[in-house]
């Protein structure tokens, strides 16, 4: 037993003296200390007080300095009146610079002020964080490159040359280029990696668009460039950027219009080799006709591209908003980051890769669509020629970004997201000098560094790869109409059609033409077939072609080594060496029976094919992908349960907006988890997984989807089978496969709560305004009935899934939480519901529902229709079966209530409209286009602000709703009253009706992020009692508890809290929806924090009227929710 | 104190909520005066002063209960432990409920100085939570019980056969709950709440 037993009075008595005594030391140690405080940067610190400066006439140091920098200023200002230029009519180059010279510089920095001096900038002797603007030097130690920020305070770090260049250009040059070559490659360092995106990337992106349309009119372009470089600096680069591109599009039209001209005497006059006499009107004619193609194209196209941008670029979009929140976070792990999923993918280039084939076919739908449809008959019959180009990018990842850095053309480079020495980031590409030192992609940074010293690491950047790609693409759709993407820097042609035309010449002319547009040369390998051609890329490869005729097929096979051949890998490949087998022509040997025998029939057909050149597949056959997922297994870290849930809530909004972006939805669900072996240390790799087993679970479900909501449950689920501790988690991977495409579905309800069944059903009869824009919208009421069925269908899977997870505890989240207001019930659909869930949504009215259907069936029986409302409806799951049954035979209308709703018209339906509030044509349409994912804006930004704001509440509520997570903060960005993001809900009513419920269709996500997502709603809100509460989030001492910030606003709160409050209810439910937040995440763990919570409350209630609402509102609830866990009431008397 | 089933966090973790157990159920005892004050003298754990018990009966009682409760603490078994004061009737008063959540699943080891952090403001709210608590009427009586989760199976040690199924006689009606603390740092999770009959229970009984 570990009591013990010494006196604890002595003990106390010796502990307060001794801690006398050791603060007399402190303090004197203290005083002694602060004299090593370091001047590093002149008055940076200018509360350092110094001994020596008492008997100076300025009090401290601080002051001296203070002087000391006016008396520079004003000296600097007298001289530069002196110096200026005279055409004082033009601003002066540096208006608004002031530079910082740090170190030794070339022109020394009395140089550099001279220019300062006379070109209208601003020259500091002492370093400032609020006066500098630029900071110059030629080199820095390394202690300051690796503790950049504390060194810069952010602020550029820029070459002197940038001075003498601007002096020369008169005008002011973008600094990037000239930042300091240390830093240039350093910057993106991780930390800079997961800061959302700054200006200075924004400037960068913007930089590569000057490359692009170089050729075109580099001047024109520069001007129109720096004018839009302003423009994005106000803040809206996005917008910038859709011009940008729009623009680009024209230019790209125009010139290839132009390039059809010039294309063949281009052509002749600068192939060096394998020119051979083509009819030059042959040529131009079809180059024509495809420009013409283009043309007419264009305007889908730009169009096409701008969205697609806006879906697959969210980094861009975030931008401008988020480069404003201040200082960046140094964050890169689950750790530190809320956003850890979003950032983590924003900055993968195998994500980039992953989703560039979604951004492809939005861009180039119908011909990846058209392509398999088209007859392949003639490739047999000429095979003999030579139909197949293959083009390859050299080591693109790395060219790209080598553009904006022609000094390093030669030089060893290599592309990887951070270049620390030591690090152990992975070189994702390199350069061919680099592969000349045995760089190979996978490496570490610093064994790459080890084996060439010298070798210099770039950062990726996602915008130039996405902008080359489409230039790629364009110039090759306009050579040729079959083509097959196979990556973003890799396709192949068939050009087979393309009679009359030397594949040859046509390859050299795709090349040149890729060099020219993108400035990154590309090999090309041309054969028979796909495999073979593939193989001669390689063989061409760097920047060369290389043509394999096929009477020379074996002989070029002969000495391959096996593992050139795609499909064979490491395994397979050791399987052969141990038959002594390591070339292709060693392999032809074996039979194919032999081989079929020893590896399986299809791997055995394959060898045996591609040994001898043979490839019978076909362009333009896009495999369909057969699973969608997002894994992360770097830097995963988590700290508790409720952090690693997070994480995974975060995860499937990925999964899912991926699923809704390759218009798929699926079926089973895979958590794969990567856990920390038991022995396993810290990984080698930086944040890396180590040595991990991976486990993974899976599910399958009834229904396809790619709702949000559904995914994150059935994760939380698999997530839960798995008994883990959380720390020892290193990476998760959510995959979904058996897909579907989603759009059979789509034009069912999208989500599958009671609540969007009913609003969608309402909102398709809405659909009926709008016959013109949406002309095959199911009109009749056999559509209808479709519609229905589906969601009917939906909402049985809905009550699945419940009772899987009722053994869970944490039941389903967030589903059927709210009711839409009455008017927006359909009728129809209400009336054939069973009796028991009619009676249920009659509660949730209020009575009111019934009042309704009597009404309306008075109405029907005047006008003679019979409309029964069955006693004994049929049970759910019949309804589902009779609903199916009818819907393959439509003339078996024999069923009850169920099918009545079908046969009335239409106009029936029209009729419960008006009584929903008369809603003008316009809002019909806009719902109506929310059915339809593809007619949502992907961004806000698209959205015409006014229109958004007259809409009612609920619907804006909607819009906000079908937005992808991420983007409903820019709501706020918009301007917008976001307070009513959340349903209108009957809380009263759920809270009096079944507690239990309530709570767990309640979800918690109020309290997610930090600060939590309340805070920032009831910020914008224009509530001010709310407004009150979460400016009391700020002053909390312990913010993260609700107790802490009552307190606060009790102490805080000396008037009356509700003056008036123009709309009490709203937030009275606002409130009522943050306490029970907090009930549910705090029963299991926490009811003294509940506890203390509600006796504050109480006390709030008897100084307002809202917290007496709020709180006679939610008691009921705390009580259920009490008597579920802890089978008690908590001991807080009821108001009376 | 023996450390021998330190090898996995739980065992780790039972160990350090068990000794804590015996102090605190001192303490309540000692808080709720059933005993004349001398039957305790102050010693120090966790660097606060707490109460043991000086008869060693009383001693003993405390100390086999909750060490008995030691492998079923580490296998997660046990929900709540109750000290249960009843009257002359044998109709429970009030209940002291510690609930024990130990997370099964945690992996990495437990630095008891983590836990002591917490555990130590439990003892230091019991010792000014006598306010929420009623006052005894003479001649009570007390018991330690424990709430599992499912039946372990019988003889899974020794130290187990020292606890009996209860027939303490239940409350009729819900009672009401006054939390006195709660702690929730991983892997444990740990809350001290009061139980008293509801109003309606006392006119009834």
């Amino acid at each position: 037993m570990s009591l013990d037993s010494s006196n604890s009075k002595q003990r106390s008595f010796n502990s307060t003296s001794s801690n006398n005594q050791s603060n007399t030391s402190n303090s004197k140690k203290r005083k002694s200390n602060q004299k090593t405080l370091g001047m590093a940067w002149g008055a940076n610190s200018l509360s350092g007080s110094r001994s020596s400066f008492r008997s100076s006439p300025f009090s401290d140091f601080g002051s001296y300095m203070a002087v000391k920098n006016r008396k520079l200023q004003n000296q600097f200002d007298a001289e530069a009146s002196n110096s200026s230029r005279s055409d004082s009519s033009a601003k002066p180059v540096f208006d608004g610079v002031s530079i910082f010279v740090d170190g030794f510089t070339i022109p020394s920095s009395q140089e550099l002020r001279q220019y300062m001096l006379n070109y209208g900038g601003r020259f500091e002797n002492y370093f400032s964080r609020h006066r500098v603007t630029h900071i110059i030097c030629s080199n820095l130690p390394d202690s300051k490159i690796k503790n950049l920020r504390s060194f810069s305070s952010g602020l550029p770090v820029v070459k002197p040359m940038w001075i003498l260049d601007s002096v020369a250009a008169n005008k002011l040059l973008s600094w990037v280029p000239y930042q300091l070559d240390q830093l240039a490659n350093n910057q993106p360092t991780l930390s800079a990696f997961f800061t959302p995106k700054t200006k200075p990337a924004d400037e960068g992106t913007f930089t590569n668009a000057i490359c692009e349309v170089k050729h075109e009119n580099e001047l024109l372009c520069l001007k129109d460039a720096s004018k839009d470089a302003s423009f994005s600096e106000a803040g809206n680069s996005f917008e910038w950027r859709k011009q940008a591109t729009e623009e680009h599009d024209k230019l790209m039209c125009e010139n290839s219009n132009r390039t059809a001209i010039d294309g063949p005497s281009n052509g002749y006059s600068e192939e060096p080799k394998e020119v051979e006499v083509v009819e030059p009107s042959n040529l131009q004619e079809d180059d024509e006709s495809l420009a013409n193609n283009r043309l007419q194209s264009c305007p889908e196209q730009s169009s096409a591209s701008v969205s697609s941008h806006c879906f697959d670029n969210r980094g861009i979009r975030g931008s401008p908003r988020s480069s404003f929140i201040g200082p960046s976070k140094q964050r890169h792990s689950t750790l530190g980051d809320p956003n850890f999923v979003e950032n983590y993918f924003k900055n993968s280039r195998l994500h980039f890769i992953g989703t560039w084939r979604n951004r492809y076919r939005n861009r180039f739908p119908s011909l990846s669509n058209g392509l398999t449809k088209s007859s392949h008959s003639d490739v047999s019959a000429g095979s003999q020629k030579t139909p197949i180009i293959h083009i390859d990018m050299d080591c693109f990842f790395v060219s790209v970004v080598i553009r904006s850095h022609p000094e390093l053309n030669d030089k060893p480079v290599a592309v990887c997201h951070s270049d620390n020495p030591k690090g152990t980031a992975e070189i994702s590409s390199a350069n061919y000098p680099a592969r000349n030192y045995g760089i190979k992609a996978g490496m570490f940074v610093r064994d790459a560094k080890g084996l060439c010293p010298q070798l210099a690491i770039l950062p990726y950047n996602f915008e130039a790869y996405e902008e080359v790609a489409d230039q790629f693409y364009n110039i090759l759709h306009k050579h040729c109409n079959r083509v097959q993407a196979v990556s973003c820097d890799e396709a192949f042609l068939d050009v087979t059609d393309l009679e009359g035309k030397d594949p040859q010449l046509l390859a050299s002319a795709i090349r040149k033409e890729i060099y020219e547009a993108t400035g990154c040369s590309a090999s090309a390998g041309i054969a028979k077939n796909m495999l073979m051609a593939r193989l001669a890329t390689s063989t061409a490869k760097p920047n060369g072609q290389c043509y394999i005729h096929p009477e020379r097929v074996d002989e070029y096979l002969d000495p391959l080594p096996i593992k050139a051949l795609p499909g064979i890998g490491h395994v397979l490949a050791e399987k052969l060496k141990n038959k002594n087998v390591q070339t292709c022509g060693q392999l032809r040997l074996i039979s194919k029976d032999s081989l079929q025998k020893d590896f399986g029939i299809k791997t055995g057909e394959m060898l045996w094919n591609y040994s001898r050149g043979v490839d019978n597949r076909l362009v333009g056959m896009i495999q369909e992908s057969k699973s969608v997922g997002a894994e992360v297994n770097w830097g995963v870290r988590f700290r508790d349960f409720q952090h690693a849930q997070n994480f995974l809530l975060d995860l499937c909004k990925e999964v899912s907006l991926r699923l809704q972006g390759c218009g798929v939805q699926g079926r089973t669900f895979t958590l794969k988890i990567k856990k920390r072996r038991k022995d396993a240390g810290e990984p080698a790799k930086f944040m890396g997984c180590g040595e991990c087993e991976n486990l993974s679970h899976s599910t399958t479900v009834p229904l396809a989807t790619d709702d949000v909501e559904v995914l994150q449950r059935i994760t939380k689920q698999l997530f839960g089978s798995f008994h883990i501790d959380v720390k020892d988690i290193r990476g998760v991977g959510l995959q979904v496969s058996r897909l579907e495409s989603a759009d059979i579905s789509r034009q069912a309800p999208e989500r599958n709560s009671l609540k969007s069944w009913l609003m969608s059903a309402s909102a398709s009869s809405k659909e009926q305004f709008d016959i013109k824009s949406r002309g095959k919208e199911c009109i009749d009421s056999e559509g209808r009935s479709m519609d229905v069925n589906s969601s009917m269908l939906h909402n049985v899977s809905v009550a699945v899934h419940g009772t899987n997870n009722a053994s869970n505890g944490e039941g389903c989240s967030n589903q059927n939480s709210s009711v839409p207001p009455l008017g927006h019930l359909d009728m129809g659909v209400v009336e054939s519901l069973p009796s028991e869930l009619l009676s249920e949504l009659n509660e949730i009215y209020g009575g009111k529902l019934v009042e309704m259907i009597t009404k309306r069936k008075l109405q029907d029986d005047s006008s003679t229709r019979s409309l029964c409302f069955t006693p004994s409806p049929p049970e759910p799951a019949k309804v589902v079966e009779a609903e199916r049954s009818r819907n393959s035979d439509t003339v078996s209308l024999s069923r009850s209530a169920v099918e009545m709703k079908d046969k009335q018209p239409i106009l029936e339906e029209l009729r419960t409209v008006p009584d929903s509030g008369a809603r003008p044509n316009s809002v019909a349409i806009s719902t109506a286009g929310l059915e339809n994912n593809d007619l949502v804006p992907a961004s806000l930004s698209q959205v015409d602000t006014s229109v958004l704001q007259q809409l009612p509440e609920e619907l804006r509520a909607d819009i906000f709703e079908a937005l992808p997570a991420h983007r409903i903060q820019e709501i706020s960005a918009l301007g917008l009253k976001t307070d009513n993001i959340h349903h209108p809900m009957g809380i009263k009513s759920a809270a009096d009706n079944q507690p239990g419920s309530a709570s767990s269709g309640l979800s918690n996500n109020l309290w997610i992020g930090n600060p939590p997502l309340w805070v920032e709603k009831f910020n914008v809100s224009n509530l001010t009692t709310l407004k009150f509460v979460a400016d009391m989030y700020y002053k909390a001492n312990s913010p993260e508890s609700l107790s802490s910030i009552l307190q606060c606003t009790l102490a805080e709160s000396l008037h009356p809290l509700d003056a008036t409050c123009d709309a009490w209810n709203e937030a009275v439910h606002s409130f009522s929806e943050l306490l029970m937040n907090y009930i549910k995440l705090k029963i299991g763990v926490d009811i003294e924090e509940i506890y203390v919570c509600f006796r504050l409350l109480r006390r709030l209630s008897t100084k307002s009227e809202f917290f007496l609402e709020v709180y006679n509102l939610v008691f009921p609830h705390l009580q259920a929710s009490i008597d579920e866990n802890y089978g008690g009431t908590l001991n807080i008397p009821p108001h009376s | 104190m023996e450390r021998k089933d330190n090898q996995t966090p739980q065992g780790e973790i039972a160990r350090i909520l068990v000794e804590f157990l015996e102090v605190a159920i001192t303490s309540v005892v000692s808080l709720k005066g059933i005993y004349p004050p001398g039957a305790f003298e102050r010693r120090k754990y966790m660097n606060v002063v707490v109460q043991r018990a000086r008869h060693p009966q009383l001693r003993e009682y405390i100390h086999s209960a909750v060490s008995g409760l030691l492998p079923f603490v580490q296998k997660g078994l046990v929900e709540r432990v109750a000290v249960i004061f009843y009257n002359t009737d044998d109709i429970p008063i009030e209940r002291f409920i510690f609930k024990l959540t130990v997370n099964q699943s945690f992996g990495s080891n437990v630095e008891e100085s983590d836990l002591e952090f917490s555990l130590r403001s439990f003892l230091i709210k019991l010792s000014v939570s006598q306010t929420l608590t009623t006052v005894l009427p003479r001649d009570c009586r007390w018991e330690i019980t424990a709430y599992f989760r499912r039946l372990p199976e019988v003889s899974a040690s020794k130290d187990a056969e020292m606890w009996i199924p209860t027939d303490t006689k239940q409350w009729q009606q819900p009672p009401l709950i006054t939390p006195i603390k709660s702690m929730n740092s991983e892997p444990l999770g740990l809350q001290l709440y009061l139980e008293h009959p509801s109003p309606s229970e006392l006119l009834s009984g």
